[in-house]
């Protein structure tokens, strides 16, 4: 099945007849060396032909992560990653998407996460610790938006579980929403299901004015970058949770007095890094954990190598025999003799985890996240 | 090639804690979401993909409350033309006869080609409601269908049976088909498809609007009585039995004979 896309509309709407086909997008996508993803071509085919054909469930389309780097590097202000939603936003109306991403979609919209899983179990992780609910009349320094993944995830519950040792540790007054907390929709507007965004967002929106929330932390940068950029009237703050434990390791809140010793590198999130500019503060939190010796990957800031999490990619088939990228990724953290690889994200580290077991590697090195670190420090 | 889906809105409970209410005869749904019985949501993808070959409208018949509307919407959003709710305070605690009496009822003032049905809700699960529904309308049927190929004036069906035997039969229209999970790869419905389909109008039927008596449905009109649900006791783990076929069948027979089975 397939499905003709009109060229004039995106041509108009993103200004591609600016482009001079001078490849950095493509140069710098990271998918571009293991998919059949051409961004350039894609762009040019705007322009040489009135309408495009795609076929929804396989289009190379999908493999794309979403990671900006084409938008970023274009020397005309074209944004690329733009033109790739729009499309997928017009796959997405003919409803013949792959089945993982057509479930992660439906689940969003029934249950508020891509999982499947009960909104009612959304705050089990929250077991054994005493964790409040914000709510609008009492204040608090900040609400803990904790995302869909790490809420049902049992290897990321761990994260959450550490977060709250961690500011517990630094008498910070915190509330999380509860089972109210909904997808943040960062992947669903990227996956270009833009009415299902609408949704998340207005219902978000609503639960933030109800709850009284001021300051934002989130765990995930996916859910960090849409806050910020892409919630119209937002009107509050949002920060990522490694600005936080970096302010409050410089004003002596929190104390680090656990000696780890090992050999780390850091890999930076693409939502993080790259798109939000986040670089320093996860560095400097690894600077004042004692004992690590930090070493840096040649790929790292703003060349960090995307890890094919993000964009919907945690929902999409695998294709046979396509190099990973997060495989690159660990045998380089290896290669450095780093026996712990860090990241600040969840998707990071489930792909990079993964990586580890397929590459052979779970006795040389294993992926931690940045707060799993500090609280083993605290 | 007109064709009529019967759908049934039905709890999502796969991955949620599924507690017996406090009436004994249902489960808590108050903490529950609801969507389309899921081998029903294949029978309309079945619906579209015909009528996308061969032309034809697909009208919807949902034997439910309100809130079933829901539902119907996120189908009528995937492209099927029209909606039909039977709603009444009667029609409660019908059981799978009485609910095919009661679209039995509406489906004798539509003209169509194939009606199609999910082979089993997922709530109840008894497998009834189709196979009576096309008694009571006369027509041929077919149950646990797994493929279909439609001929000039009849259909070719592909049914899974036990041990993996297929069977294949060929059957006149008009005639009603039970689907099996698996047929296909249902669509996505979008959000902004959703909001097209709010515009779409649902018609609603009532037990007089469909020439029912009272006795005819409801607790009245059933064969069936549901009468408690509960959960199973848990019971001690599982004992894993060694050795080749005949050194297990042997065990077996003496675990029987001990718990007094055979």
């Amino acid at each position: 099945m397939e499905v003709q896309v009109a060229s004039p509309g995106l041509v108009r709407e993103h200004r591609i007849l600016r482009c001079i086909q001078c490849g950095r997008c493509t140069g710098g996508c990271p998918v571009s060396t293991n998919s059949g993803l051409n961004v350039r071509r894609l762009l040019n085919e705007t322009l040489l032909m009135p309408a495009l054909t795609f076929s929804p469930e396989e289009s190379e389309l999908w493999q794309c992560t979403t990671c900006m780097t084409c938008s970023q590097r274009c020397p005309k202000g074209i944004k690329p990653l733009d033109v790739i939603i729009a499309v997928r936003g017009q796959l997405i109306e003919s409803g013949r998407i792959q089945p993982g991403l057509r479930d992660a979609l439906e689940s969003t919209f029934l249950h508020g996460n891509p999982w499947g899983k009960p909104r009612e179990k959304r705050s089990d992780w929250t077991a054994g610790l005493d964790v409040k609910e914000a709510s609008p009349g009492v204040p608090l320094d900040l609400v803990y938006y904790v995302g869909c993944t790490i809420a049902y995830d049992p290897r990321l519950q761990k994260l959450a579980q550490a977060m709250v040792r961690v500011l517990d540790a630094a008498g910070v007054k915190f509330g999380i929403l509860g089972n109210e907390e909904s997808c943040c929709g960062n992947e669903v507007r990227r996956m270009g299901e833009l009415g299902l965004f609408e949704e998340l967002y207005e219902n978000n929106m609503k639960v933030f004015e109800a709850r009284g929330v001021g300051r934002l932390m989130t765990t995930s940068p996916h859910c960090y970058n849409v806050f910020k950029n892409e919630y119209p009237g937002f009107g509050r703050e949002v920060v990522h949770y490694s600005q936080v434990i970096g302010d409050l390791l410089k004003d002596e809140c929190l104390l680090l007095s656990k000696e780890l010793g090992w050999r780390v590198t850091y890999h930076d999130p693409c939502f993080l890094g790259k798109q939000n500019g986040i670089f320093d503060e996860p560095r400097e939190v690894l600077g004042r954990i004692p004992g690590l010796e930090f070493v840096e990957l040649d790929r790292c800031r703003e060349r960090s190598l995307c890890c094919e999490g993000g964009g919907g990619r945690m929902w999409t088939e695998d294709v046979a025999g396509q190099e990973r990228l997060a495989e690159i990724r660990v045998r380089d953290a290896v290669e450095l003799g780093a026996e712990v690889l860090v990241t600040a994200c969840p998707f990071c580290l489930l792909t990079l985890e993964d990586a580890v077991k397929t590459t052979g590697d779970e006795d040389k090195i294993r992926v931690m996240d940045l707060i799993e670190l500090v609280a083993a420090a605290v | 090639m007109d064709i009529v889906v019967c759908v049934k809105q039905v709890p999502v409970t796969a991955e949620a804690e599924v507690m017996v209410d406090e009436s004994g005869r249902d489960i808590r749904k108050d903490r529950l979401v609801f969507d389309v019985n899921e081998a029903d949501n294949y029978a309309v993808e079945e619906a579209l993909l015909l009528t996308e070959k061969y032309g034809g409208t697909i009208t919807l018949v949902n034997l439910g409350p309100e809130s079933a509307d829901k539902t119907l919407r996120s189908l009528l959003a995937k492209g099927t033309h029209e909606a039909i709710r039977l709603t009444d305070d009667h029609f409660a605690d019908s059981d799978a006869f009485a609910t095919a009496r009661i679209l039995a009822a509406a489906l004798k003032s539509l003209s169509y080609d194939l009606v199609l049905t999910g082979s089993y809700s997922s709530d109840l699960g008894y497998s009834q409601v189709g196979t009576s529904l096309a008694e009571l309308l006369g027509i041929p049927h077919a149950a646990m269908v797994t493929g279909l190929e439609v001929l000039d004036g009849k259909i070719k069906v592909e049914r899974e049976l036990e041990g993996g035997v297929h069977e294949r039969l060929e059957i006149e229209l008009p005639a009603l088909l039970t689907v099996q999970t698996g047929i296909n790869e249902p669509r996505y419905a979008s959000i902004l498809g959703l909001r097209k389909a709010m515009k779409k109008p649902i018609k609603v039927l009532t037990l007089t609007d469909l020439g029912l008596a009272e006795g005819e449905v409801g607790r009245e009109g059933s064969r069936i009585f549901l009468n408690r649900l509960s959960v199973p006791p848990k019971g001690e783990g599982a004992q894993i039995l060694e050795g080749g076929p005949e050194e297990v069948s042997q065990k077996l027979v003496e675990i029987f004979r001990e718990k007094g089975v055979v």
